[in-house]
């Protein structure tokens, strides 16, 4: 398989702290890609640098053939990549149907002259944006939301909701940083399925950030372990839980 | 009891509002007012214009305050530079009120980048004293740039014509005035309803996620800024039209204030609430003098040396009760209203 996403000797530092250090790897195209570790390993700096919002002081990622250590942030819709954050980024004052809509900025024209007519182009592009908006409500069965304001939800239908807005801007890839912390047994479960989904129906290739060993184990092809904001290892969830390092990093030496 | 619920077409979810009852209320509003200047006083419809002039300006406002939470102390600077552009070039280079108006529109809305680019990273309190600043930096050009700007002197425009309107008269520059006003409202209304308000929104709301849903901070912040004057600016040039002498004293700090009070009192983020933020501020200094005025004459004789202070306190007091029962503003209120009548007999 090919690879979408490449990591390669990629390092940040603020000041004298090295949150992530010399990281290499790839994800390959279609693939459902864990990075897991104890807090403070520096996975979630390492979504930030591949999301653009920090620059890495040393090192390269390469998305399909942009290089995203050196784009900006709101460039990566147009590359491919949605994302959603590890403590939610919702526009909570917006219905859920304003928040998916955000998520198709990208693809809309309107600048504030045609929007001050809302006529022609401006008009019909709103008309198709909402239609499109309808598949995505579908896909994650929260029909019954669309005129909720997203704050008055629950946290399960409120990451839901994220992952929707991630799911509009039509990406190839996807980034989840820890969808499913704070869910109960079934929320995770709906997840994972729509995780799962969202690989088989739309062919998204998919990098998630988690604490939860099960849905790790359960659903990834890979996996990456960050310890200390070092990668110790990277292989098939029977490699890594038969890891040496990463057994000693989650349980200390004895 | 209407659920308003059932729409059959896209069409219809992307339009201002899919209930012809709506359209209804708001068609007989407009004409309520277009027939105003046959019933009412002209003391009434100058200060309907009055009303009208700062409804456009809190509109202005609510774009880059309410919807895009860039808290904006400047108001009275992009009032005044409307107001002057207007007023500077009819007095001083002839042209026709139609295009000295547009002006009143652009040249704010280009003034606001001097503005913008350097707020870009500042937020709340500091981006408020950052416009503020650029609000004294305006009054004082206008007041020593005298070559320009005639200074202490004032700018007078007088016998105006505008598309046939006389605006001389009452009646004209308030029919004015109301075209002017529901342009702008249905002008914000679409903005607000497509991408670029959407990407406003989001700013306020989240703007690490605004930016990973492909909003560049920098470009819609600065046409957040850009609309806002514009609208703003467009209210300043019809000042120039109302005042007919312009002068620098009346753009201070407190109009920037009660602008902000207008959006806040009437609804962060809406239209409807700016414009109902608007009469509310304008008309609450009438009303109390009306409320005084029921007093026993006796009473009112006594207080009647205060007259300007009781009407400020109770003006403060009204404002400062209002947001403490309703913290949504006028237009929480209304909706509270609206509910409470399509769910009768079963609202409580």
């Amino acid at each position: 398989m090919t690879s979408i996403l490449s990591l390669s000797g990629v390092t940040k530092r603020f000041g004298g702290l090295t949150a992530v250090s010399d990281v290499t790897f790839d994800v390959p195209e279609g693939a459902i890609y864990s990075v897991i570790g104890p807090n403070g390993a520096g996975k979630t700096t390492l979504f930030n640098l591949v999301s653009a919002l920090f620059a890495p002081s040393d090192g390269e990622i390469v998305f399909d053939g942009h290089a995203l250590h050196r784009a900006s942030t709101h460039q990566l819709v147009d590359f491919g990549i949605g994302r959603t954050f590890q403590n939610l980024a919702i526009f909570g004052h917006a219905t859920v149907v304003q928040n998916l809509l955000v998520g198709l900025h990208h693809t809309l024209k309107a600048n504030p002259f045609t929007a001050a007519l809302f006529w022609g182009p401006a008009r019909n592009e709103e008309i198709r944006a909402r239609k499109q908006v309808e598949k995505i409500i579908d896909f994650l069965e929260i029909e019954h939301l669309r005129d909720t304001p997203v704050g008055l939800l629950s946290y399960g239908l409120q990451k839901r909701v994220e992952l929707g807005r991630a799911l509009a801007t039509g990406p190839r890839l996807l980034l989840l940083d820890e969808m499913v912390s704070g869910m109960n047994s079934e929320e995770t479960e709906d997840i994972a399925r729509f995780i799962l989904d969202i690989r088989e129906e739309l062919g998204v290739t998919v990098v998630m950030v988690e604490h939860d060993m099960g849905i790790v184990m359960d659903i990834s092809d890979r996996v990456a372990v960050l310890n200390h904001g070092a990668l110790i290892g990277e292989g098939t969830p029977a490699e890594i839980s038969a890891n040496e390092a990463v057994i000693q990093a989650y349980l200390g030496k004895n | 009891m209407r659920t308003r619920h059932f729409v059959e077409t896209y069409e219809k979810h992307v339009s201002l509002s899919h209930n012809p009852v709506t359209w209804s209320w708001a068609l007989l509003l407009v004409l309520a007012l277009a027939l105003l200047p046959m019933v009412a006083s002209s003391y009434l419809l100058s200060l309907a214009t009055t009303v009208g002039i700062a409804a456009i300006g809190a509109i202005g406002l609510n774009i880059l305050t309410g919807s895009t939470g860039l808290i904006s102390l400047g108001q009275a600077g992009f009032l005044a530079s409307g107001c002057y552009t207007t007023g500077l070039l009819i007095a001083d280079y002839n042209w026709p009120p139609e295009l000295a108006l547009l002006m009143a529109g652009v040249v704010p809305a280009l003034l606001s980048l001097l503005v913008g680019v350097p707020s870009l990273r500042l937020k709340g309190l500091y981006l408020a004293i950052t416009t503020m600043a650029f609000s004294f930096i305006v009054t004082h050009f206008l007041l020593y740039a005298e070559g320009i700007t005639h200074g202490p002197y004032g700018v007078r425009v007088e016998d105006l014509n505008f598309l046939g309107l006389d605006l001389a008269t009452t009646t004209g520059l308030y029919t004015l005035v109301l075209v002017t006003a529901i342009l702008v409202t249905l002008m914000a209304l679409n903005i607000l309803r497509t991408r670029v308000g959407r990407a406003f929104t989001a700013i306020r709301d989240h703007d690490i996620a605004a930016r990973v849903m492909g909003i560049s901070l920098v470009r819609y912040k600065l046409v957040a800024f850009m609309v806002s004057s514009f609208f703003v600016g467009i209210a300043g040039g019809l000042m120039a039209f109302q005042f007919r002498f312009i002068n620098v004293d009346i753009f201070n700090v407190l109009l920037s204030i009660e602008a902000l009070a207008m959006v806040i009192v009437g609804g962060l983020g809406s239209v409807a609430g700016a414009i109902m933020g608007a009469v509310f501020i304008v008309l609450l200094p009438e009303a109390t003098r009306e409320a005084l005025d029921l007093l026993p004459t006796g009473v009112n004789n006594m207080l009647s040396t205060y007259i300007y202070e009781i009407r400020g306190l109770l003006t403060g007091l009204t404002i400062i009760i209002m947001l403490r029962i309703k913290p949504q503003g006028l237009v929480g209120l209304w909706r509270d209203v609206q509910r409470y009548w399509t769910q009768w007999p079963l609202s409580k």
